[in-house]
């Protein structure tokens, strides 16, 4: 040996991530769980204490059938997303280098896109005097002009075009690192393009699907401006309760008891979906 | 029957030409080596005969019929892809029955299909592994395995030995054409490697820059190389400028000597012209009888010792037997000569 | 488009507000914080009411910008823990002063130095239980019944037509108890008036009365812009909304209205309260005072677009200034003591019968 050693990384480098986790979520997940058990002051704001009845609060059915819908909604979300981004993502690794560029590059610019500018945008686009109603009166299609929104539907094409962006770049490196030699071998053993698509591409696709589909879902369920805007009462989730509890009631035990709720619902989930969607005998 | 015919194939990527113009008849049950050096356009005409492209012009015949534009999953051939294409989501087994299982044969079937193909590539037991859980050999078998399930009318391979190394890959060379011979299909493998086709074809068609060089038997294409390129591909072979003249005789550096019989002239006498022989066929004699060069280079091979001599900066390559070495030395001045009836005489 | 009450936007401040505050810690000064509702009523006072106050008292003002919502209200209440004051006077939204009063956050102020204040109403001038005076009303505003006037030529005279069969999914209303105050217009409307709140069983009665008007809802709103640019549009064309606001667009050539409904819209305000913390008292004091002048109320209506919070026939605006930002009839008075004493029961029967 010759010199020094010299070691490409300081060795302190992997605490840091144990550092963030522990800075940017331990503590603040802390305080939230902290501010969930604290006492309730009404007509004032919170005391420190340790009780549960921001919990108890919340094991209502009026709560549970806000849970329910939160989860629905998402879970409707993140289907939609993933049956959307799949083929699209296939096609996009279909195109030339530059093509592929430009997509991404587009993609990426409608994430910057805040939830705020979605929201408006489609109310307007779904609305009655301004939207696409006019259009389809215009043409024909429907008597006279009428709105979309709010309803379910406004709500959902809000949520997609605000998640599908994510779920294609999360689909989009396994789909281009996916050797076109295995489409074409199904093709070569009696394989015609659907069946060569459902018995090798989807399954081998079926991770990097899994992992859009929890994405989106994770991602959804914390919306909370797109349900006011776009969603009638009915479509309004748990996320826009903590909000309303946060902000306009200033009851931030219950905010935070709700939060924890959500967070251990959307773990739960993503720890079912994973169990079900692991592979039976290890992968690539 | 499975004679295979394409009839002036040419295949463009856009202003590239990759196959031109290309004519051939491949009889029932040969072994045949597409060879040639990477981008000549070997894999482009396999997979034209696999139809997973389709010819810019011209047709591609099976059993009499035009298939040129039949869709691969109906052409009923076997492959084996370079990357070989195993499915790693599946097992050994479901990779080899899922030319079965996607024609809805019903389950005992494939499971005996499947048990002897495995026996055949010599993999039984070996059904419920995943891919990655075999060796680079293992994976070979399966793949081939995979391509011989629904007895192929045309087996087809793209460098299927390319990725093993030079012990396995013998071993697998011998192999396969054993498993081809006793199957008695028609075999079409693309290589770069001339030894491998040498060795294991029944059929050489020697490629280059889309178009076919020379079509011939291993023997054919080693002995008689249709031009400088064959010559210069297949093995190694001397390429040194000569003359031809009317009576037959060739002139090399200012030296003239008879053609026999045996030798190949391809040439007109007063064109520019090479004159190609093999090492093996080049002697050494004492100075006056030919050519004279100069010894530059000694190299013992262990079956054979590698005299490199030069001429007016023409290198000439020549090999002996180590019971036939003969007592020259580095930097020694030499005569040389050519092996009668080894000779070819080609267009430069 | 003026926006005065950022709600959404007061989601951020107050998650800030909660969790790093008191940061606005500065230097006590010879000027006097003041602090008002970010954007819209800052720029505005900053523009026509402080010069004025400056060159009349002396004293500089610093202005302080502050979210609405409860996250002031939580930002005075810790700096003041930690002896500061990020503002010496705020302006409160009327459940925040209760809080703060409840909580002992609010200044005494010695009246007796304020002659000003005797022009204000009592609903306006705020005491303690004690009745030690802490702060008077700031600015006030009306909620009324608005209109698209193509969709609707005739102006509605009542806010039963809230009800109205004929006006299905075509109604914006605010989406909280607590800022809507529909409860009141329920009450005032079809029970005579808001002492019916006075019990759970009649705030029960009020809201399901309330919550026949659920087929004509079209939005329950939270953000202030999505509803008035709908009303506009004709596409939601008609709910309640800020008089002084829809005003405006009426004069900018939209076809909106505000209606005075005959039951009286809906007046609510900002107080003037100064922090405990604050050792700039006497200077608060002539500044409350100085807002409490009838030539300052005019200049706010006219300038501001309030609601003057004195009489009327103390002001010198004319018949169309008054009526751009007032009117003569009774206002329906928001009962603020059920949004703290009850909040949480409230909005979860808001939740579950209301909107739910």
């Amino acid at each position: 040996m010759s010199g020094l050693r010299q070691k490409p990384t300081p060795g302190w480098l992997p605490f840091l991530p144990a550092a963030w986790l522990v800075v940017f979520f331990l503590v603040p997940f802390a305080i939230m769980l902290t501010v969930s058990v604290a006492h309730r002051v009404q007509g004032g704001f919170y005391e420190p204490g340790f009780e549960f009845d921001s919990y108890m609060r919340f094991f209502s059915v009026f709560f549970g059938r806000i849970l329910l819908t939160s989860v629905l909604i998402s879970v409707g979300a993140a289907v939609i997303c993933v049956l959307l981004a799949f083929p699209f993502t296939l096609g996009l690794a279909r195109m030339n280098k530059r093509g592929q560029t430009l997509v991404l590059v587009i993609l990426l610019s409608v994430l910057s896109l805040s939830e705020v500018i979605i929201g408006f945008s489609l109310s307007t686009l779904l609305s009655k005097t301004a939207g696409i109603g006019n259009l389809f009166a215009a043409l024909g299609v429907t008597e006279e002009s009428r709105a979309y929104t709010p309803s379910l539907f406004a709500l959902m094409a809000g949520m997609c075009y605000l998640a599908l962006p994510y779920s294609v770049l999360v689909l989009y490196p396994p789909v281009s690192r996916l050797d076109p030699e295995l489409g074409e071998a199904a093709r070569m053993m009696g394989a015609s393009p659907f069946q060569a698509f459902r018995t090798i591409t989807v399954p081998m696709l079926r991770k990097p699907m899994m992992g859009a589909l929890i994405l989106v879902f994770v991602f959804t369920l914390g919306i909370y401006l797109l349900p006011q805007v776009l969603g009638q009462p009915q479509h309004w989730t748990l996320s826009v309760h903590i909000t309303d509890q946060a902000i306009f009631q200033s009851n931030l035990p219950f905010a935070a008891a709700m939060a924890v709720f959500l967070l251990l619902v959307s773990l739960a989930m993503v720890g079912l979906s994973l169990l079900l969607g692991r592979d039976k005998g290890g992968g690539a | 029957m499975t004679e295979l015919s394409l009839r002036s194939i040419t295949k463009r990527f856009g202003r590239m030409t990759a196959v031109e113009d290309v004519t051939l008849d491949i009889p029932d049950g040969t072994f045949v080596c597409l060879l040639g050096p990477s981008g000549c356009g070997k894999t482009t005409l396999l997979r034209l005969l696999a139809g997973l492209e389709v010819p810019s012009q011209g047709q591609v015949i099976v059993a009499g019929e035009d298939q040129t534009n039949v869709p691969s999953e109906e052409r009923e051939f076997g492959m084996v892809f370079q990357s070989l294409a195993l499915f790693p989501h599946l097992s050994v087994a479901e990779n080899i029955a899922y030319p079965l299982t996607i024609r809805g044969r019903p389950k005992a079937d494939v499971r005996a299909r499947v048990e002897e193909l495995l026996d055949l590539v010599q993999l039984s037991g070996l059904g419920d592994r995943r891919v990655h859980q075999l060796s680079g050999g293992q994976r070979q078998r399966v793949a081939i395995a995979r391509g011989l399930t629904i007895d192929p009318k045309v087996f087809l391979l793209d460098e299927p030995l390319s990725a093993l190394d030079a012990n396995l890959r013998e071993h697998m060379q011998v192999e396969l054409r054993q498993l081809q011979q006793r199957l008695g299909v028609t075999t079409i493998v693309v290589t770069h490697d001339q030894k491998e086709a040498l060795t294991m074809a029944d059929m050489v068609i020697v490629m280059n820059e889309g178009r076919v060089q020379q079509i011939g038997s291993p023997m054919e294409i080693y002995r008689d190389p249709a031009n400088a390129f064959v010559a210069g591909f297949i093995g190694t072979s001397n390429l040194l400028p000569c003359t031809l003249n009317d009576d037959r005789s060739i002139e090399v550096f200012g030296h003239r000597f008879e053609a026999d019989a045996e030798d190949r002239i391809k040439g007109d006498p007063g064109s520019g012209l090479m004159l190609s022989v093999r090492p093996e066929d080049v002697r050494t004699e004492a100075q006056g009888t030919g050519p004279t060069a100069k010894v530059i280079f000694i190299r013992d091979l262990g079956e054979s010792i590698q005299f490199v001599l030069d001429r007016d900066g023409h290198e000439i390559t020549a090999l002996y037997a180590p019971s036939a070495r003969p007592d020259i030395r580095l930097d020694d001045e030499v005569g040389v000569s050519f092996a009668p009836g080894k000779r070819v005489v080609f267009p430069a | 488009m003026m926006k005065r009450r950022e709600f959404i936007a007061s989601a951020s401040a107050l998650a800030l507000g909660t969790l790093a505050a008191p940061t606005i810690a500065r230097a006590q000064g010879t000027s006097l914080k003041v602090g008002t509702y970010g954007g819209y009523f800052e720029e505005s006072f900053k523009k026509h009411i402080y010069p004025d106050f400056t060159a009349a008292t002396g004293i500089e003002v610093d202005s302080i910008a502050e979210p609405t919502g409860e996250a002031w209200l939580v930002q005075l209440q810790q700096a003041a823990r930690a002896g500061q004051a990020p503002a010496d006077v705020s302006m409160m939204a009327q459940v925040a002063r209760i809080r703060g009063e409840r909580a002992g956050l609010w200044a005494e102020l010695d009246r007796g130095a304020m002659t000003n204040v005797d022009n204000l109403p009592e609903h306006f001038v705020h005491a303690y239980e004690d009745g030690r005076f802490y702060g008077t009303g700031a600015v006030a505003w009306y909620i009324a019944l608005v209109t698209n006037t193509d969709v609707y030529p005739e102006a509605p005279e009542s806010w039963a037509a809230l009800w109205d069969p004929a006006n299905e999914n075509s109604l914006g209303l605010l989406a909280l108890a607590s800022n809507s105050f529909l409860l009141e217009i329920t009450a005032t409307t079809h029970f005579g008036g808001t002492d019916i709140l006075a019990t759970e069983e009649g705030v029960l009665e009020v809201m399901n009365k309330l919550a026949e008007v659920k087929p004509n809802v079209r939005l329950w709103y939270r953000d202030e812009g999505q509803f008035q640019q709908a009303l506009e549009t004709g596409e939601i064309p008609m709910g309640q909304y800020y008089h002084d606001v829809t005003g405006l667009a009426a004069a900018d050539g939209k076809p909106v209205r505000s209606t005075f409904p005959k039951e009286g819209a809906v007046l609510d305000s900002g107080s003037w309260v100064v922090s405990k913390a604050s050792d700039a008292l006497e200077a608060s004091q002539v500044f409350i005072d100085y807002m409490s002048q009838p030539e300052i109320q005019s200049k706010l209506s006219r300038f501001v677009g309030t609601a003057p919070t004195i009489p009327r026939d103390m002001t010198d605006l004319t018949d169309e200034e008054f009526a751009a930002v007032s009117s003569d009839l009774p206002p329906i008075l928001p009962r603020y003591e059920l949004y703290v004493d009850k909040a949480d029961w409230v909005n979860q029967k808001w939740s579950e019968i209301v909107t739910g």
